[in-house]
């Protein structure tokens, strides 16, 4: 409260005596209270913050108070004494001169043996005979001496074929030795002599094999950029062709397919119409099969209620999960057009009847976007053609052009054939 | 009736092969005042209800009927155990009614209907019928399919006693309403075979128009490569 009056510059008090009372301020609050109640006053002069420190209104504890607590208990570095490292000398055996190296070691270690002197592997390399040399190794572009200078490099370098060739004492013999040159010699010496020694494992080396590998890697590494972008380019252009090719394939399965459930399905009719009047003298209330087995080759899938327990009839009419919503839409349309209920009442017959119209409302509709993508083929056909030759053109089938308007008149042009039963118009 | 079928130890206490239909009714009618009630702004009595839709009594093998109304009613849950199955109120609004049979045997599960609550004429696909004096009828078919009954329940479904000894009636003609639309569904059959055959010839001579197209461009290319 005396801040804000301060700040307010309201109701400046006398300057106070600064005692200790008047700056603890706690000691005798009822005669203070009784001065007025705006009990401890800031002495003049001292600042405000520094006031507020020593007294605030509501004599609250200071907010923040040492704890024994600790939340993580430190760690004592000074519990053990560090141990010690030494300045040691060593040597490797390795090193044939018995040179003498140092390293920093723990005196407690015992010396033992250096370490790592166990990865200075030594490789042996098979040696031959004068009479061995005669019989078997004879080559005419390689000489005795040269074979040797091979084999003395081979253990020298421990078989680093790379290193022997920078090495190859080329002063001495002017043949120019590569990689693959030595090594076709060392690993053909090599396995003669296994065989000799009766090995079962012999190493072969195909030089030509692995010249060709080179050179192939070589030519990659070699690529200008223009190249690489062509490649590139070919590629995703083959796999342009190839999606376009599946593409085309799969358009006419489904067609072949479309049109094979069609024909299982004009078979149909004739079965159901004869089943109807057999089972209208049925008594729905007596107990009867159920006949679920149902010819549905096309458009909807209606799941079996085979299984045992109660279920209400309706409840097959409904359609499986799996029909999409342009399917259902599409349905509800075709119904509505022709003025039938949504949900007709449902006996076993309706039922039955009722879900095979509307398979087959689905495969009418399936048919329909058939034909369109057939039609729109058709005339993207017909324009290629005129492009390519101007002046002529194909003859779309009547019949086929424009599948809205030509529909109604459908019926009359003499093309059509196994039009069943029925003339007239379809959509009246 | 098929009623000594095999039962074996493994056939679950179900009567295998053994399919039993119950046909009923249910829906509701409606009254109007004629005006606005003055207290709570009710304008309509109405009765939901569950019938059989022969004459026979379902108490034998339904052990209860539930009637879910709106959350506004007092109770909104209403079950009944005994024939009349039905519920009869007052109030202003349609909405959906959850109808649902418990059987007596537990081990066949309760079946659930829905009915919208029909208080108000309109051309909607249900059956609205104003008979002199009655207001208005909202009612519909269904059956409810027993397959492979339990012993138990089988026995209960087949020894069902008559409601009324009188003439036993609903307000709907389902026998014309089934054979009606029996009808138009066999004939949108027919129409959509129709159809189907006319389009599937369609789509023969499609592809074989295709085929030849191709092969006029392919002629022609080949001749202007040449």
């Amino acid at each position: 409260m005396a801040d804000v009056r301060d700040i307010m510059e309201l109701e400046r008090p006398p300057t106070p005596e600064i005692t200790k009372e008047t700056i603890i301020g706690s000691d005798k609050p009822k005669k203070r209270l009784s001065n007025g109640p705006k009990a401890p006053k800031r002495p003049e002069g001292m600042h405000r913050e520094v006031f507020a420190l020593l007294y605030n209104d509501t004599k609250d504890a200071p907010p923040l108070f040492p704890s024994d607590t600790c939340y993580k208990q430190k760690i004592d570095l000074t519990m053990r004494k560090p141990r010690k490292w030494t300045w040691m000398p060593f040597t490797n055996p390795a090193r044939k001169d018995g040179a003498v190296f140092h390293h920093w070691r723990r005196p407690s270690d015992e010396p033992k043996e250096y370490p790592f002197a166990k990865f200075n592997k030594k490789i042996e390399i098979p040696s031959y005979t004068d009479a061995e040399y005669q019989q078997y190794f004879r080559d005419d572009k390689w000489t005795r001496e040269e074979t040797d200078h091979l084999m003395e490099l081979a253990s020298r370098f421990d078989l680093r074929f790379i290193i022997m060739a920078d090495r190859f004492d080329t002063e001495k013999f002017p043949t120019k030795r590569s990689v693959e040159d030595l090594k076709d010699r060392y690993f053909k010496i090599i396995g003669t002599l296994a065989k000799l020694n009766g090995e079962k494992k012999i190493y072969t080396y195909d030089a030509d094999h692995e010249r060709r590998r080179k050179e192939q890697l070589k030519r990659l590494h070699e690529r200008t950029s223009q190249q690489i972008e062509e490649e590139q380019f070919l590629l995703s252009e083959l796999k342009k062709i190839e999606a376009r090719k599946k593409e085309r394939e799969r358009k006419t399965q489904d067609l072949q397919k479309l049109i094979s459930q069609a024909d299982n399905q004009s078979e149909t009719p004739k079965k159901a119409d004869k089943k109807i009047p057999k089972k209208k003298l049925t008594n729905p209330s007596r107990p009867s099969r159920i006949d679920t087995t149902t010819i549905e080759t096309a458009g909807i899938k209606f799941p079996d209620y085979k299984n045992s327990g109660v279920s209400l009839r309706s409840q097959r009419m409904k359609l499986p999960a799996n029909v999409g919503q342009k399917k259902s839409k599409g349905i509800e349309q075709l119904l509505q057009e022709m003025e039938l209920e949504l949900n007709p009442t449902p006996t076993e017959d309706i039922c039955t009847n009722f879900n095979e119209l509307r398979s087959d409302m689905v495969l009418l509709m399936e048919l329909k976007s058939a034909l369109g993508s057939c039609e729109f083929e058709l005339q993207s056909l017909r324009h290629q053609y005129e492009a390519l030759s101007p002046g002529k053109t194909l003859n779309i089938p009547s019949q086929l052009l424009s599948l809205t308007e030509n529909e109604n008149k459908q019926v009359n042009s003499a093309e059509i054939i196994d039009v069943v039963g029925s003339p007239g118009n379809p959509n009246t | 009736m098929s009623l000594l079928t095999d039962f074996g130890p493994d056939s679950g206490g179900r009567i295998k092969g053994v399919c039993i239909i119950k046909p009923i009714v249910y829906g509701n009618i409606a009254r109007y005042f004629g005006k606005k009630r003055e207290e709570d702004g009710h304008t309509h009595q109405w009765t939901v209800y569950v019938k059989p839709y022969n004459n026979e009594d379902m108490s034998s093998y339904i052990k209860k009927v539930h009637f879910k109304l709106h959350e506004s009613y007092a109770n909104q849950n209403r079950i009944v155990v005994k024939p009349p199955y039905e519920i009869s109120e007052t109030g202003w609004g349609e909405f959906e009614i959850v109808i649902k049979i418990h059987f007596h045997d537990p081990n066949e599960r309760p079946v659930t209907m829905y009915h919208i609550l029909k208080l108000f004429h309109s051309g909607g696909t249900t059956d609205l019928g104003m008979e002199a004096g009655k207001g208005l009828v909202s009612e519909s078919y269904d059956e409810i399919v027993f397959q492979d009954p339990t012993q138990f329940m089988h026995h209960l479904l087949t020894n069902t006693k008559q409601l009324t000894l009188g003439r036993w009636e609903h307000n709907t003609n389902f026998e014309e309403k089934k054979e009606r639309t029996q009808k138009v569904i066999l004939e949108a059959k027919q129409k959509v075979r129709m159809e189907i055959s006319l389009l599937k010839n369609k789509l023969k001579l499609a592809r074989e128009t295709i085929s030849q197209f191709k092969d006029e461009i392919a002629k022609v290319q080949e001749q202007q490569y040449m």
